[in-house]
């Protein structure tokens, strides 16, 4: 493959988060491929890191302007480029203009909430200008096609990737006894806790908590990330569950992230709208099961119960016996996890990108 | 003639197939074939193909499905009638390959072998088809090129699911019933669902003349291999031929296609109506040396004794022909009686059907497996009012297409006008907007209701976003390429075969005869046998509608020629009417909106089982 590929993305090198990280996770994979990739960010600066070959990053431009303006030189100054790539559906319609200015292919990548709501008219009319659009979940990928008229054969699924570090191991009595999460079982849940992201099902699971406390009374809760909504769901948290059953870890370190994968008995965490729940593929790469939530994208990270189960978190009976269920049932088994390890990744981006340079350019308005 | 599905689990992190689920499948499918049933999965339980079969060549084991090479490395699972696998069977067995069956299923396995893709342009009947190639590890989804055999499949970003009914797709559980506003917003425009939208959104009609590859990236876009359009087109091209040429190419080609659509191990019938295409097939038959033949007619309680009664004159014909006569009568309370499993069969909503519904279970009970059927004459003879007057549409109002606004004007002040009484079609209010263009003109002829009108009969959002999906009128502009300009009986034909027949007449044979568990064979539906009429202003000037009756030695009898003017008539129009709630002395535009309603009020999208 040597495809000249411009990706215009709100981050990648440089950044933390999980849509740098995706970024990175793809550019990687093509180069790998044989692809050569110029990416042109809007935040987080590459210096001092060392890049894949094939790979290189401009500095940052945040200005949109500016940022439109050096798309539009680089593309033509820096070409001939075969795909624009375009990381962010915010920044469509300046990837379809720039695509089209230097007669190339335009890939857009979705992932999640950024199609599931808002809808004005440029960004549709951008995203439907697109020859290949890439989800990261059946989910995203399902609703993007309900508002915007493409044919489905043009948006395939490309999803998250689990990084080699979260693999199954030993776990740390340290660990346990650092947070204060006593002999168990633990049930772990990862994420931000902002007052925009209360699908994520903590307040449901404190519920279900006491009824779970009576067949294991030792068993805790630990949420682990902080954000503008940790106080309230402490609050929550003891008039639902109790002083003693909820532990709040607040921010983790990469390093303790995986010592709790490793630790815990059950993944859980309810929600009801992930892009794809890349925390519930983390957990499984580590043997953790998964208790996720019905809708969104979630049934791509838990698709069958060789993972785990998802539940309505609104039914509290259901979440109980999920939770119980899943606690019985022991580790996954790695074998499940596989297909979404970085190589599988890597070829399934390739072949997308073999796919998108040699099918004839879409016609707009084709159906 | 059989019922196909399965399931590849393309992207790495799908699950393996669901083998309930593609049990489900084939259940859904059970009355198109009740010959056999068959499963075949790939080792790595990625690929899983079902079959429901019913026998027509080859009935020994041999011809069982899904069906796989001598080494292999090819699985096939085939709904359809190849009907010059004799030939291919013989060119290919020059080339080396060896037969373990006399089946036109086997015939394609190593077609596929031998010339890959573009093997369907070597094919001569009704098919769809899935071959899966386990050395490539890719699938092929095919589809013949009028769109006799239906192929749907529904792509959720991981996991490729196909079935002969989009209703089978359902059936198998992992499948959304989202609602697609295109595909109801089109049911409702044009009385049938344009392909490739279906009412619901995941699932997609393969189109007519295409394959679609699917590898572990996912399917690639349908790649187009026919086209009416161009092949009217390069018809148009040939040298015109006097009236005497034409009345023989006309001949010919009937001759050609009966004898190739003949072709089967079980016994063929013939639906036969007072009309002259049914009757000159019938006459051909006999020509071509089929004897004892099987001839069906219709009759309606309603008629009898009348001058609309067809079997009298249908007798006549059978008659001459020497073909055994079944008259079977139908009547209001069988129709009342059948309308739930009507209902529950019809795969897609449509307007029609309902006749070939009682005519396949006539023949059914009688034992028949197989029939041919007029379906396609209309559109290929120009025997439809629409190859008059959408061309004289075009010509009297193109003019006013040029004056901005004006046909939007007239079309509100009449929609006014008529919304307070006014004794008007509420169609005609859009003949200034409409009418001056071809697909205008033939939405105005063909429509049953109008984009201006569905917002009172749907949810607003709903009719908008389907407008804007369907843009109905560049996806009948879209049936009108053909890379050469073509003349107005083209035109028309061209419109009427890529939407009224492929859309209604060919998918209501489908369900309607699978049903019962009946293969119609449709010869007037053959591109060979397109390709092989006279230009159409030859067709025209011959009345190719009345010079068929001609076709036959001995032809028709005079009485049915005089009868093809009086037109068909049927009392299932006013049944449907009265099914569908509407009421007073209203014509068959009215029952057939009456009756649109009707259907979709049946329940399609949602929660409702399959």
């Amino acid at each position: 493959m040597t495809a000249r590929m411009l990706a215009l993305v709100s981050d990648c090198y440089g950044m933390g988060g999980g849509i740098a990280r995706y970024n990175q996770d793809l550019v990687e994979g093509l180069a790998e491929g044989g692809a050569q990739i110029l990416v042109l960010p809007r935040h987080g600066r590459a210096d001092g890191i060392h890049l894949p070959a094939g790979i290189s990053q401009e500095p940052p431009v945040f200005n949109r302007l500016w940022y439109s303006v050096k798309s539009l030189w680089i593309g033509w100054r820096r070409g001939p480029f075969d795909v624009v790539f375009c990381g962010h559906v915010y920044m469509a319609p300046i990837a379809w203009v720039v695509a089209r200015l230097i007669g190339a292919r335009y890939w857009l990548q979705t992932h999640g909430t950024d199609v599931w709501e808002s809808r004005p008219p440029l960004r549709r009319r951008a995203i439907e200008a697109a020859d290949m659009v890439t989800a990261v979940s059946r989910g995203t990928r399902h609703i993007l096609l309900g508002w915007v008229h493409l044919p489905p054969e043009c948006v395939r699924v490309l999803p998250d990737t689990v990084g080699d570090r979260f693999v199954p191991g030993p776990p740390s009595n340290t660990l346990r006894d650092r947070f204060a999460l006593g002999s168990g079982p633990i049930l772990l849940a990862v994420g931000r806790l902002s007052a925009s992201e209360r699908y994520k099902g903590h307040e449901q699971v404190f519920g279900a908590l006491p009824a779970l406390r009576a067949e294991y009374p030792n068993l805790v809760y630990a949420v682990a990330g902080g954000g503008d909504d940790r106080r309230r769901l402490e609050q929550r948290a003891r008039e639902l569950a109790g002083e003693s059953a909820v532990r709040f870890l607040g921010f983790v370190s990469e390093e303790d992230l995986l010592g709790l994968y490793r630790l815990a008995d059950l993944y859980v965490m309810p929600s009801t709208q992930e892009g794809f729940g890349i925390v519930y593929l983390e957990a499984a790469a580590c043997g953790l099961r998964v208790v996720g939530g019905v809708g969104g994208g979630s049934a791509d990270a838990v698709p069958d119960e060789r993972v785990g189960v998802l539940v309505d978190p609104s039914d509290r009976a259901a979440l109980v016996a999920a939770i119980a269920s899943q606690l019985a049932r022991g580790k996954v088994d790695p074998v499940a996890v596989e297909p979404y390890r970085k190589a599988h990744f890597a070829a399934a981006a390739c072949r997308l990108l073999a796919r998108l340079m040699t099918q004839p350019r879409r016609r707009r308005g084709a159906k | 003639m059989c019922g196909i599905a399965g399931i590849f689990a393309y992207l790495d992190v799908a699950p393996d197939v669901d083998r309930g689920e593609l049990a489900r499948m084939n259940a859904r499918m059970a009355p198109r074939g009740p010959d056999g049933s068959g499963n075949w999965f790939s080792a790595d339980r990625r690929v899983g193909f079902t079959h429901r079969r019913l026998a027509i060549i080859d009935l020994s084991e041999r011809g069982a499905q899904p069906m796989h090479s001598s080494d292999g490395t090819l699985i096939i699972t085939f709904n359809g009638e190849i009907y010059n696998y004799r030939q291919l069977k013989a060119e290919l067995e020059a080339k080396g390959y060896c037969f373990r069956s006399d089946s036109d299923t086997e015939v394609l396995l190593h077609l596929y072998a031998d010339r890959g893709l573009s093997m369907v342009e070597a094919l001569r009947g009704m098919f769809a088809f899935a071959i899966w190639d386990s050395r490539a590890r890719k699938l092929l989804l095919a589809r013949d090129p009028l769109g006799i055999k239906p192929l749907y499949y529904a792509d959720d970003g991981w996991t490729i699911r196909f079935a002969s009914q989009a209703k089978a797709l359902l059936a198998g559980g992992a499948v959304p019933r989202d609602p697609d506003p295109a595909g109801i917003v089109g049911f409702h425009l044009f009385g049938s669902v344009p392909d490739p939208f279906t009412v619901w959104r995941s699932i997609r009609a393969v189109p007519a003349g295409s394959t679609i590859l699917v590898d572990a990236a996912g399917p690639e876009a349908p790649r187009a291999y026919y086209s009416v359009a161009h092949a009217l087109g390069r018809r148009s091209a040939a040298a015109g031929a006097g009236a005497e040429t034409g009345r023989r190419q006309l001949s010919a080609a009937v001759h050609d296609s009966v004898r190739h659509h003949l072709v089967a191990d079980v016994p063929v019938a013939v639906f036969l109506s007072a009309g002259l295409d049914s009757g000159a097939l019938l006459g051909t038959m006999a020509e071509l040396g089929a004897r004892d033949t099987l001839a069906v007619t219709l009759s309606f309680a309603e008629f009898k004794g009348d001058r609309h009664d067809e079997a009298p004159l249908a007798a006549e014909i059978a008659s001459r022909y020497g073909a055994r006569h079944l008259v079977r009568t139908v009547d209001r309370a069988e129709f009342e009686r059948d309308l739930p499993a009507i209902l529950d069969a019809m795969d897609m909503p449509t307007i029609d059907g309902i006749n070939t519904w009682f005519v396949a279970k006539a023949a059914h009970e009688a034992g028949i497996k197989v029939a041919l059927s007029g379906l396609g004459a209309d559109e290929c003879f120009g025997g439809y009012p629409s190859f008059t007057d959408v061309p004289r549409s075009v010509r009297l109002l193109r003019p006013f297409r040029f004056i901005p606004g004006l046909g939007g004007l007239a079309r509100r002040v009449l929609s006014s006008a008529i919304a307070r009484g006014v004794r008007l079609h509420p169609k005609s209010a859009g003949v200034l907007q409409y009418g001056g263009s071809w697909p205008g003109a033939y939405l105005l002829r063909r429509g049953v209701f109008m984009p201006w009108e569905l917002c009172g009969l749907l949810d607003p959002a709903l009719v908008a976003e389907g407008l804007r999906r369907l843009a109905p009128l560049s996806h009948i502009s879209a049936a009108l390429q053909a890379g050469r300009p073509l003349g107005e009986f083209d035109r028309v034909a061209a419109m009427e075969t890529s939407f009224y027949m492929r859309n209604q007449l060919l998918r209501d044979a489908d369900w309607a005869g699978m049903a019962h568990s009946i293969e119609i064979r449709v010869p007037y539906v053959d591109p060979y046998f397109l390709a092989a009429l006279p230009r159409g202003d030859v067709l025209a000037a011959i009345k190719a509608k009345e010079a068929v009756a001609d076709v036959p030695q001995p032809p028709l009898p005079q009485a049915s020629r005089n009868r093809s003017k009086t037109g068909f008539v049927t009392p299932v129009g006013r049944w449907m009417r009265d099914a569908g709630g509407a009421s007073g002395d209203v014509g068959f535009s009215n029952a057939s909106r009456a009756w649109a309603l009707r259907v979709w009020q049946a329940g399609w999208t949602g929660s409702a089982a399959a």
